[in-house]
């Protein structure tokens, strides 16, 4: 038998749980930011087992329950620059990802040629969908004289940032090795600067 | 304005994958093209996310082989995530030098859509390989083209990707969907426009009136 590990014991980082939007959403913030150990730990707490009981319905099978888990947190892990808030909860977030790796499982067993693949039907994880989302808003040219006014407010890391792809035009990735940082922190910082900017504007309206 | 939708059902089997391949095809094409359903889906989301995760589990135990797979998660070094792409990719599909814009579901898989192949008149065909038992197809309707009247031995899906026709019942334009079965005889045809559609079949057309029975044999160009 496996030893069982109490883990009902709260986190000391905060009060809140997992099942708090804000909170899920704050937690995933601080794996793209800072790759933070912790925030991932009490996602991964909340989750896994909860994904675990869901995929073990689905596939009745203990190990491939187990895989989808894997599949799903590891990408929560690696992507969680990805999230973004404005789309929905962590929550729903994260169940998308499973129901993607599930579909894929499902279809595996199959080998047929022309099988579609979840990414295709559900880009959940596309990198360019959520990129040009933020170009898009930006695209007018009215907007942008607005918005260099209003860049002189932003703080200075995230100001680097929004004038180094916005107005020099370099990709995240060039910034990113630029300022030898990673690619999740220009996004977050990207991301944190374009929510900012939206305040100012509504705030100005 | 869009009319015609998917119904609920369709759109929470979407959600969840529980489609055949060229029905999540058909609806997630729709889905690109209409606000409304796109809602629809993000509300669908959003509920069965909290009915599946935040279901009471009687005992959340963390088990020794779930920490170890914590720890080999975090082992991995974060990921440098790939170079963002410049624009939106635009998908966009060819026919007799015409350009058509295509939903996203559809450009990302374009890889699956085979040669356009000329019917009778000026109706055209390209098949769409998904896997699975239907068939998908992009339909080109030239003006003023007409569809013998038929009906379906299975059920048809169809959605109006850019254009107008229109049987005995409505008028059907850009994102409309219908799903017709072999309660429902009809005539499609396209009057001063012409149209692109993409059908769903699980199985062959079957021609209903006149000298239009004699296609019956070879409904299987429609199918296939």
């Amino acid at each position: 038998m496996q030893a069982v590990i109490e883990t009902r014991k709260r986190n000391p980082m905060s009060s809140a749980q997992c099942d708090d939007a804000e909170h899920a959403a704050k937690l995933l913030a601080l794996v793209a930011s800072e790759q933070s150990r912790q925030a991932f730990s009490e996602l991964f707490r909340f989750f896994a087992p909860r994904l675990k009981a869901y995929a073990t319905r689905q596939f009745g099978n203990d190990q491939t329950a187990s895989d989808l888990v894997q599949e799903t947190m590891t990408n929560v892990w690696n992507k969680a620059h990805l999230f973004n808030a404005e789309k929905g909860s962590a929550a729903t977030w994260i169940f998308t990802i499973a129901r993607n790796i599930r579909f894929d499982f499902l279809r595996k067993n199959k080998h047929r040629q022309h099988d579609l693949s979840a990414d295709d039907l559900w880009p959940v994880l596309d990198d360019a969908s959520f990129v040009t989302d933020d170009e898009a808003t930006l695209d007018d040219t009215v907007l942008m004289q607005q918005l260099a006014l209003y860049c002189e407010q932003l703080p200075p890391a995230q100001r680097d940032v929004i004038r180094a792809i916005y107005i020099e035009g370099r990709s995240q990735q060039e910034v990113a090795d630029a300022f030898d940082v990673p690619l999740g922190t220009i996004k977050s910082r990207t991301r944190l600067a374009l929510q900012k900017l939206k305040e100012l504007m509504i705030s100005d309206d | 304005m869009i009319k015609f939708h998917p119904t609920e059902q369709h759109l929470v089997n979407y959600v969840t994958g529980d489609l055949t391949p060229a029905m999540l095809m058909m609806v997630g094409a729709h889905v690109d093209m209409c606000p409304v359903c796109q809602e629809h889906v993000r509300d669908i989301e959003t509920e069965l996310a909290n009915k599946v995760l935040f279901a009471s589990i009687p005992q959340i135990e963390t088990s020794s082989a779930d920490l170890d797979m914590l720890e080999q998660i975090m082992a991995q070094p974060p990921q440098a995530g790939s170079t963002p792409r410049p624009s939106l990719p635009s998908y966009e599909i060819s026919l007799e030098g015409q350009r058509f814009k295509l939903p996203p579901t559809l450009g990302r898989t374009q890889q699956h859509i085979g040669d356009w192949q000329k019917m009778f008149g000026q109706l055209w065909r390209a098949p769409i390989q998904v896997g699975g038992d239907d068939v998908l197809t992009l339909l080109y309707m030239d003006k003023h083209t007409k569809v013998p009247e038929h009906t379906h031995k299975g059920r048809e899906a169809t959605l109006v990707l850019n254009g107008v026709f229109n049987d005995e019942t409505s008028d059907y334009r850009d994102g409309d969907f219908m799903l017709l079965d072999d309660s429902v005889k009809h005539t499609p045809q396209t009057r001063d426009h012409d149209c692109l559609i993409i059908s769903a079949l699980d199985a062959p057309l079957q021609f209903t009136s006149g000298l239009s029975r004699l296609l019956n044999p070879f409904s299987s160009l429609f199918f296939k």
